[in-house]
């Protein structure tokens, strides 16, 4: 008999890292990078920008003159060969300001950048497209465009067709196209470019469920390869599935780096300032104060036992609670809510493996004033051992969303044996006696 | 087979960004712009067919719109100066062939003026995406122009043959000339490009210049002879003349007149396109800064 093997609840990463200096394809050294906030000004410091340019002075004075602001201050960090980092941070916070300095397109005002290898942007899915033009003269331009030459764009071009789906409409304008089409046309294009580094900025939600879920697996088989991602997300699951470490910007300056679920507890800690989670499979959050509330808050997240004990990590086809403990406001006359939770596997394929919502079931939940528990029984927890995270929600209704947790992050095992499991099925088995036998 | 090409390619692209001024390093900094040059060939070839095609697919008279220009312009100075409207001496050739001729060149200067500046604002979206050789943009720009050219030469042969106009031997030298003229427009052109992408006012300005100037450019008039006053000055110290004036020449007399004007004109052609070159490739990341934020 086999003996399953617990899965080790870390990403591996496809390369170990080494102090090889040769490894690295890029290095980001200090760089900053000054934006002006008044239009008027700021193309008037363009010219003098680029006056200064040409007569030589040596750029990248560290003062910032009126209006200006830093976008990007001292950024530091490395990315090996297959190595992908993730960049977190709120709307504003420098992120794209620094894919567009490590693609070339802006130069930073103090620090270095060095790459090895071709960088290709996914920031730009299609860029470049001509709607009166076909879907086969566009890829012929687009990737053009992304630096390849006629004849690996004759090598690709079947592979691009096949991945984006396209079919028949190859041959029709592209104005003609769904904006799926579109998207998966330019998502097709600028990932058969084969770079070293690719930098991906907010552009896997294109797309069906299905097509996403593609995107990611041809992400994961790049990776494998040794191609390099920097990500740019708000999607937690995504950075924590796909990278390998994690950068956090905040206006402009890096908060922290380093392991991404670390970083990502860190950023959310930040966000919501409520509670961060210390290890995985509990949270606690501070009450944000009565002022914040819609009513109800989220306090703790964690699972209990058959048995009503607090456990770490669920087990596996074993009976268990998921709890939610809420401190609820007299006066805010709420007396009903509906808990809803999407489970997704880290480091799987950003498929959501399981949600479950009160609403979907019809069944709304008592709340009381104070602090209290809410439960959903789970008998034969049906996920297979793996490391997860789980949005969890409580709505007033279907729509109006009261709290939620982003990302509550848990373990789960098993001392059972699953071989070629994706869930748990629970059976019987049983020899029954005919009685003509 | 794709490992190795990978492998070479890694080497081959290595980058540095620093804030630091690239004119303190003049011979990188030549040895980039040639390799972009170079490497940009094949982007500004697909571009063009893109360009062209999409042009001409959204459109019933199609290429014809290369040469209807310099047709109309060509026709009211004719019937203008046939009824005495305007005033215009005599010229070596009949008086159409010389006007629709003459518009042909002048209208390919104008695009060579226009096409880098056209080229940035409607590559705004790419600029700030992709980093991509910036003068892929002015060579697509350049092949526009010439393959615009290729419909309006049928226009001229036409013009020649039907005013049983001779041709010089020397009309094989014309090409050269012409590529002086296009040179000076696309060295004002792309010295303009980057500045016009930053203030609007650049590229409405050149609007106005470029009609303006075709007055101070013996287009629809003769040369001006010698003296000649204020006007006669200014069209002579402008350096699209000789160059203009000299594709003419020879096209059909084969007697250059002002071979002086024309070398003086050429070195200012040539000179202006490599310095607008370095001006354009300095200025363009401060340009898409400026752009999108």
């Amino acid at each position: 008999m086999v003996k399953a093997v617990e899965r080790e609840p870390t990403i591996t990463p496809t390369v170990t890292p080494t102090e090889d200096k040769a490894d690295v394809v890029l290095s980001v050294q200090g760089v900053s990078k000054k934006f002006c906030r008044d239009l008027k000004r700021s193309l008037f410091y363009g010219v003098r920008d680029i006056a200064s340019e040409i007569v030589g002075v040596k750029g990248g004075s560290q003062n910032l003159r009126p209006q200006e602001f830093w976008a990007l201050k001292d950024v530091n960090f490395q990315l090996r060969r297959g190595e992908s980092l993730g960049l977190i941070g709120k709307n504003g916070s420098g992120k794209s300001t620094l894919l567009r300095i490590i693609a070339g397109l802006i130069r930073p005002d103090a620090g270095i950048v060095e790459i090895n290898g071709r960088v290709a942007p996914l920031i730009a899915l299609g860029a470049g497209f001509n709607p009166i033009l076909t879907g086969r003269e566009n890829i012929y331009a687009n990737m053009s465009i992304l630096g390849l030459s006629k004849q690996e764009i004759d090598r690709r071009f079947n592979d691009v067709l096949e991945f984006a789906e396209i079919g028949e409409a190859i041959d029709a304008p592209v104005q003609s196209y769904s904006s799926g089409m579109a998207a998966r046309l330019g998502f097709a294009s600028a990932i058969h470019t084969e770079p070293e580094i690719l930098l991906i900025d907010e552009v896997l939600a294109v797309g069906d469920i299905r097509f996403r879920a593609k995107c990611h697996r041809r992400l994961q088989e790049l990776r494998r390869q040794g191609t390099s991602f920097i990500l740019v997300s708000h999607q937690p699951q995504l950075i924590l599935n796909v990278c390998t470490q994690a950068v956090y910007l905040l206006k402009g300056e890096m908060m922290g780096s380093g392991e991404p679920s670390a970083i990502m507890n860190q950023y959310e800690e930040d966000l919501f300032s409520t509670g961060k989670q210390d290890k995985l499979g509990a949270v606690f959050i501070d009450s944000k104060g009565e002022g914040k509330s819609l009513g109800i808050d989220i306090i703790s997240i964690f699972f209990r036992d058959s048995k009503g004990k607090i456990i770490e990590s669920p087990l596996t086809g074993e009976s268990v609670s998921l709890c939610i403990n809420y401190k609820a406001y007299e006066n805010r006359e709420i007396d009903k809510v509906y808990v809803s939770f999407a489970i997704q596997e880290i480091g799987g394929e950003g498929n959501v493996v399981l949600r479950l919502s009160s609403f979907d079931d019809g069944e709304p939940l008592d709340v009381l004033p104070g602090r209290h528990e809410l439960q959903v029984h789970l008998p034969n927890f049906a996920l297979r051992p793996g490391l997860y995270t789980m949005q969890i929600y409580i709505k007033k209704d279907s729509l109006y969303t009261l709290d939620f947790f982003e990302s509550f992050r848990f373990v789960v095992k098993t001392n059972r044996t699953m071989v070629q499991c994706l869930f748990y099925q629970p059976r019987t088995w049983s020899s029954v006696k005919k009685s003509d036998g | 087979m794709q490992e190795t090409h990978k492998q070479s390619n890694k080497f081959k692209t290595r980058a540095v960004y620093t804030p630091e001024s690239q004119v303190r390093h003049p011979l990188k900094l030549l040895r980039a712009m040639w390799r972009d040059l170079v490497g940009s060939r094949e982007l500004a070839w697909q571009l063009m067919k893109r360009n062209i095609s999409a042009q001409y697919r959204q459109s019933v008279l199609g290429v014809a719109w290369a040469v209807i220009p310099s047709v109309v312009t060509a026709s009211l100075f004719t019937f203008a100066r046939s009824s005495g409207a305007v005033n215009i001496g005599e010229t070596d050739l009949p008086y159409p062939a010389y006007v629709l001729f003459s518009t042909a060149l002048w209208q390919t200067f104008v695009e060579a003026l226009n096409g880098p500046v056209l080229a940035v604002g409607q590559a705004k979206q790419m600029l700030v995406r992709i980093n991509f050789p910036r003068e892929a943009l002015i060579l697509t720009k350049l092949g526009e122009l010439f393959f615009n050219f290729g419909f309006k030469l049928i226009l001229i042969a036409g013009a020649f043959i039907w005013f049983q106009m001779p041709l010089s031997w020397s009309a094989i030298l014309a090409p050269v000339a012409l590529l002086h003229l296009v040179f000076l427009g696309t060295a004002i052109g792309v010295f303009l490009a980057p500045m016009s992408a930053i203030y609007q006012d650049f590229a409405k300005g050149l609007t106005v210049i470029a009609t303006l100037w075709m007055f101070l450019t013996p287009v629809v008039y003769p040369n001006p002879r010698a003296g000649g006053g204020i006007f006669g000055t200014l069209v002579k110290f402008n350096p699209a003349t000789p160059l203009l004036v000299t594709v003419r020449e020879l096209t059909t007399t084969g007697i250059v007149s002002n071979p002086q004007g024309f070398w003086i004109a050429s070195a200012i052609a040539i000179v202006g396109l490599l310095l607008a070159w370095l001006f354009y490739r300095l200025a363009m990341p401060f340009v898409v800064e400026r752009m999108s934020s």
